[in-house]
């Protein structure tokens, strides 16, 4: 049982967390004022009048783009730790070589993801 | 980890043909992006050549395994490709020939492909897995492109509901083996498919297996279960297979189920078929030549369950596509009971596992012919799936009506084709294994699937033509991958015995007599333990 | 006998089905009947070559190693049994060729095709001395006969056709099973000879060794495949179907061989391979058989079809067969295999006959028929020969193999036998052969009661009848020389049986005796049954 003494910080936190959540909105519900309004009900737009519904649809190519964007991000991501290791590895490894193959491997997939998109016409914008 | 690499040359082949493909399929000129199927043929090839001259793969448990699985992959697959061409863009293409320009992003041709391949490298990366990360991570990459391929196969409304029921009863499955592999992990403390079994065997020594690795192996199975379309996770078949195109379908038949099949056999190879029949505990290591009960048990009942639920429904249904579907969900069945049998002896005949690994092999053979037929008859411009289609077939379209006759008897196991030599070890290796009661419900499925073959192959046989005869697509490889397939259920008769010895001695096990187990995975071993020995 | 001859037997009839595809529809019909009269006239070479000195030996025999993995291979050899019912395939090939001139004028080709086909898998399974060629050619005789009856039947021929299939497909998948069991005992079981073969010789001297339990069972899953084809009683009811509906050639090799299939596999590997299982049963398999006599005796007395008669009869006659062969002594079991020979003959001649009759009413029903001696003189005379030799006339080839066995069945293990002294008692009783006896008093009112019928009387014909465009009202010559040999062959049989007797003798004999000499605990067997039957036993000499 000792074993969990260690984890007694975490806990702590935990609690501290999910007291401060449930106290704001609580707290909120408790105290807060409510005018309720034809005005107060319309969906919030930055201050401006809403029109027409929410529930429009997208152009397709905003999911192009988050998804192309998502590809490239993730894959500089990945650069980092790769990044960070590489300088730690003693040249003289055979190692290291596929270290390097490794990313390259790694990058050739990006290129030919940026191939593909571009084949496809993800990046015009017309 | 490079010794590893010198393993995996074929899938990398299939990597780079992928990447090729990828970017070949979205070309605006028309001939190269003709050439996508070409290339995928040609990696195939090439990777399967490559398998097989590589030898055994040494961390594996199944050594031998690893060259002829990935080989009957590349062949199979090979096969399949001829049926899956043309599958999809072909209005694309058309509109281009007409001249008004290509609409790139309605052309499917680089996913499709790509896609399949990379189903393919996911098939053979699962035959050389030793590991089971690797292990979940190759079948992912066999079963997430077959979502998206079942999607884009045809632009019905059918397809992408069957793509999305495939893909969210696919994530379940998914789910439940994780799972099930990471309670093994808890189990036994390792990921290492050999460090596993070595800890197994110790933990047996010492009294029992961890019920929590036991826990996570039955789990495990049954999570696979899905990718193999048998009992409890066969829901989705019929109608994944009847939504696809028949071509996708094809592939659905014999990829996940191969991926399936092997993930079975790594696993179950974790334990070993040298328990006591009787013995519940699984205590009295090499008593006798079964599986531990649990195992064998939950294996026994799945597969009793699943030959007798496909077959039974499949004599219910009218359109082609769910009979194979059910029928297909039934040959798992029977794969189920090599598997239950295990390698009992050197020999081909009485060993289970070469049984299963032959019967996969030929099953992906003549199955491919079957979904050709249905693949290259249209009627009013859809699939022609309804039997009625294949009224009269012999007369009015003689290769694929004899394909679908010689398919179907083969897929029934009667003398003479390939299926009735594939059916027989199955049989002799239960009764090797001294499983009496599931040979007789195996012959008595047989006997079941006689009745719904047998109308596959009357109805273009004996029937009269109704109407006029089915237009084909114009897709001449889909007959020719017919006419092979339905070729091979007849001519491999002839050299059954070549592929039979490949079958069994691949089928050797290098891992569960505990000798096995790589200096990493002992040393993972002691390193957990003596994590345990801190706590 | 060259080694040549049995392979040619079977590659003929392919040959010349591939022959008959080719070529045009017109001359179909021409080449199956030379083909299958080469193979005729080469079954004779075969007969003649035959050494019956050495008749229990099998001869002719060939070897090729065919799938090493499974250890199959393509081995041929016939005894004289083998040989007898491999020329009674050849004998109605021909005729069943002729019999369709007029009767099958659609899809010639496909129809001449898959009859040589039948006729080669046919004669392979008789042929086979591997126990998996075996298995493969009995399973093949299903679809070229699947064709026949649903292409060419009557107007219930696609239900008839499926459930001959089935049944039959289902029988025989299990007993592939117990197939396999033996040779897998064989590969393994300390006193097998360690080696995956299906060599029928090499099984047999493992299978007998297995216990009493295992070979019950064993027995039991073949018997499912074997009785169905033949058709024992409970499993009967595909036959009656089948063979209404089957256009006349169908009905004719169907009566003639097919069921013989099931009985030579009972004669063959029951009694082969596990013959302590089948001492252990045999009783109740001899209940199940006179079941099926009297059963399916009474059965015909009361139809209309003529055929289906006939068909119902079939499973009568052939529950003899089954319990001479039970008998397990050299009577029972010569008569037995005599009984399968003559029911061929007799049986598919009646088939013959009521196919003329049917090309030429389109009916089978003896409501609507009747009198037709006077109209059809030589045929009724056929008919009333046959429906004789069927019945068991003395003198007639029918008789001769009933009486055997009856007399097989009613030694029972008291009576040391005289005829064929092989030394062996018999396994029933004096009941079985008395209450079966009464069969052949069902069988002698119904077929007088057919004959009474359509042969003598009035003279009853459909309303609507109008004389057939291309056969005369009585029979014409080509239906003459079909019927004329076989009439001549039942009338030989019966007044000589002898020769046949000594052809079939010593195989007999070596299996009846195999059969005592490998159920270590027959004497027991003999000494339960003296003390359930103390009766007869007081009447019996005592001790054998």
């Amino acid at each position: 049982m000792t074993d969990l003494a260690s984890y007694a910080p975490l806990a702590i936190i935990l609690l501290m967390a999910i007291t401060f959540a449930v106290a704001n909105v609580v707290l909120t519900l408790l105290i807060g004022p409510r005018r309720r309004g034809k005005i107060k009900g319309m969906t919030y737009e930055s201050g401006m009048n809403p029109i027409g519904t929410a529930r429009k649809r997208f152009n397709v190519r905003f999911y192009l783009i988050a998804m192309v964007f998502l590809v490239f991000d993730v894959e500089i991501i990945f650069l980092y730790p790769w990044a960070a290791t590489f300088p730690n590895l003693d040249p003289s490894s055979p190692d290291a070589l596929v270290w390097l193959f490794r990313i390259l491997f790694f990058l050739l997939t990006t290129v030919v993801a940026y191939l593909y998109g571009f084949r496809k016409g993800v990046f015009r914008f017309d | 980890m490079i010794e590893r690499i010198a393993w995996l040359w074929p899938e990398i082949i299939l990597f780079l043909a992928t990447c090729v493909v990828m970017v070949l399929g979205v070309s605006p000129r028309l001939a190269l992006r003709r050439q996508c199927a070409f290339v995928s043929g040609l990696a195939l090839f090439l990777a399967a050549m490559v398998a097989i001259a590589t030898g055994p793969m040494a961390t594996s448990p199944w050594p031998q395994m690893v060259p002829f699985m990935k080989g009957t992959a590349g062949f199979v697959g090979l096969l399949t490709l001829l049926v899956l061409a043309g599958t999809v863009d072909r209005e694309v293409d058309r509109d281009q020939e007409l001249g008004r320009g290509f609409a790139a992003l309605r052309a499917n041709r680089a996913e499709f492909y790509a896609f399949f391949l990379f189903s393919m490298t996911g098939l053979m990366l699962c035959a050389s897995a030793d590991d089971l990360i690797w292990l979940f991570l190759a079948l992912e990459l066999t079963s997430l492109p077959t979502y998206v391929m079942v999607t884009i196969s045809t632009r019905r409304s059918r397809s992408q509901e069957a793509g999305v029921k495939y893909f969210f009863l696919g994530a379940l499955g998914a789910a439940i083996f994780l799972y099930g592999f990471s309670l093994l992990y808890m189990g036994t403390g390792s990921t290492d498919l050999g460090a596993i079994s070595t800890q197994i065997l110790a933990q047996a020594e010492g009294g029992a297996i961890n019920d929590i690795a036991m826990a996570g192996l039955v789990l495990s199975l049954i999570g696979v279960s899905f990718k193999i379309a048998a009992v409890p996770m066969h829901f989705y078949t019929a109608d994944v297979y009847q939504g696809a195109a028949a071509s996708v379908s094809a592939m659905l038949a014999f990829v996940p189920k191969a991926a399936g099949f092997i993930a079975i056999l790594l696993l179950v190879s974790t334990v070993g078929w040298q328990w006591g029949v009787a013995d519940t505990a699984g205590v009295s290591l090499g008593a006798g030549h079964s599986l531990p009960e649990p195992v064998r048990l939950l294996l026994w009942v799945m597969a009793v369950f699943t030959m007798t639920v496909g077959n039974v429904l499949a004599l219910l249904q009218r359109s082609i596509k769910r009979i194979l579907a059910y029928s297909s969900i039934a040959h798992s069945g029977y794969m189920l009971v090599g598997v239950i049998a295990g390698p009992q002896g050197a020999r081909f005949i009485d060993n289970g596992v070469a049984a299963t690994l032959f019967y996969l092999l030929s099953y992906g053979l003549m199955n491919v012919g079957a979904f050709a037929v249905v693949a290259s008859m249209e009627h009013k411009g859809e699939e022609a799936d309804d039997l009625d289609a294949l009224r009269g077939l012999c007369r009015t379209r003689p290769w694929l009506g004899w394909t679908m006759v010689i398919c179907a008897l083969s897929l029934l196991g009667f003398p003479f084709t390939l299926g009735f030599f594939a059916k027989v070890p199955l049989f002799t290796s239960g009764i090797a294994a001294g499983e009496y009661a599931l040979v007789v419900i195996l012959g008595i499925n047989s006997a079941i699937a006689a009745f719904y073959y047998l109308r596959l192959a009357a109805l273009p046989m004996l029937e009269e033509p109704v109407g006029e005869a089915p237009a084909l697509t114009r897709v001449p490889a889909r007959i020719v991958a017919g006419v092979l397939s339905a070729g091979a259920a007849l001519g491999m008769v002839l050299v059954a015995g070549f592929f039979m010895e490949r079958a069994a001695r691949a089928a050797v096990p290098g891992l569960f007599d505990g000798t096995h187990a790589s200096q990493s995975a002992t040393d993972q071993i002691a390193r957990s333990g003596e994590r345990r020995a801190d706590e | 006998m060259s080694p040549w001859i049995l392979p040619i037997l079977i590659l003929l009839p392919l040959l010349g089905a591939a022959l008959v595809v080719l070529s045009h529809a017109a001359r179909a019909r021409s080449i199956a009947f030379g083909i299958t009269l080469g193979a005729a006239a080469m079954g004779v070479g075969a007969l003649a070559s035959f050494d019956w000195s050495q008749a229990g030996a099998f001869q002719g025999e060939v070897g090729v190693p065919w799938v090493p993995a499974l250890g199959l291979s393509l081995s041929l050899g016939v005894d004289s049994i083998a040989l007898l019912l491999v020329a009674l395939t050849l004998l109605l090939g021909p005729i069943c060729v002729a019999a369709s001139a007029t009767a099958i004028t659609e899809r010639v080709k496909t129809y001449y095709a898959w009859l040589l086909v039948l006729q080669a898998a046919m004669t392979g399974v008789f042929c086979a001395r591997d126990l998996a060629l075996f298995y493969v050619f009995f399973e093949f005789t299903l679809i070229p006969m699947y064709v026949l009856i649903s292409l060419y039947g009557s107007t219930n021929r696609k239900r008839a056709a499926t459930k001959f299939f089935l049944y039959t497909f289902t029988g025989s998948i299990i007993a592939l099973a117990g197939l396999l069991y033996v040779v897998w005992v064989n590969a393994s079981a300390p006193y097998g000879s360690g080696e995956w073969t299906f060599d029928i010789a090499t099984l047999q001297a493992t299978s007998v060794q297995m216990s009493a339990q295992q070979q019950g069972w064993v027995m039991l899953a073949m018997l499912l495949g074997f009785a169905v084809k033949v058709p024992l009683f409970p499993v009967h009811t595909w036959l009656p179907l089948a063979h209404t509906e089957a256009p006349t050639a169908g009905s004719v090799i169907l009566a003639g061989v097919l069921l013989k299939l099931g009985t030579y596999g009972i004669y063959r590997f029951v009694l082969g391979l596990t013959p302590e299982g089948v001492m252990e049963h045999a009783h109740a398999l001899a209940v199940l058989s006179i079941i099926g006599i009297v059963y399916a005796g009474l059965i015909c007395w009361v139809q209309r079809d003529v055929k289906k008669l006939v068909a119902y009869s079939s499973v009568s006659h052939l529950g003899f067969c089954v319990l001479g062969m039970l008998a397990l002594n050299s009577v029972g079991v010569a008569g037995s295999v005599m009984y399968m020979i003559n029911h061929g003959l007799s049986t598919g001649a009646l088939f013959l006959l009521i196919g003329m009759i049917y090309e030429r009413y389109h009916t089978r029903d003896m409501e609507e028929l009747g009198g037709l001696a006077r109209k059809m003189p030589v045929w009724s005379t056929f008919m009333v020969f046959f429906a004789m030799a069927s019945v068991g006339l003395p003198g007639l080839n029918g008789f001769v193999s009933e009486v055997m066995c009856l007399i097989g069945a009613f030694q029972d293990n008291t009576v040391a036998q005289e005829p064929f002294v092989g030394a062996t008692p018999g396994r029933l009783g004096p009941w079985y052969a008395a209450v079966a006896g009464t069969g052949m008093i069902v069988a002698a009112m119904y077929l007088l009661y057919m004959l009474g019928k359509v042969v003598w009387g009035q003279l009853r014909e459909p309303a609507d009848h109008h004389p057939h465009p291309r056969l005369p009202t009585d029979l014409n010559a080509r239906e003459i020389a079909i019927l004329s040999p076989i009439a001549l062959l039942c009338l030989a049989i019966g007044l000589f049986p002898a020769p046949m007797l000594r052809a079939i003798e010593q195989p007999v004999n070596d299996t009846v005796q195999w059969v005592w000499k490998h159920a270590p605990s027959a004497a027991q067997y003999a000494e339960r049954d003296m003390q359930r039957a103390s009766t007869s036993i007081a009447r019996g000499e005592g001790d054998r």
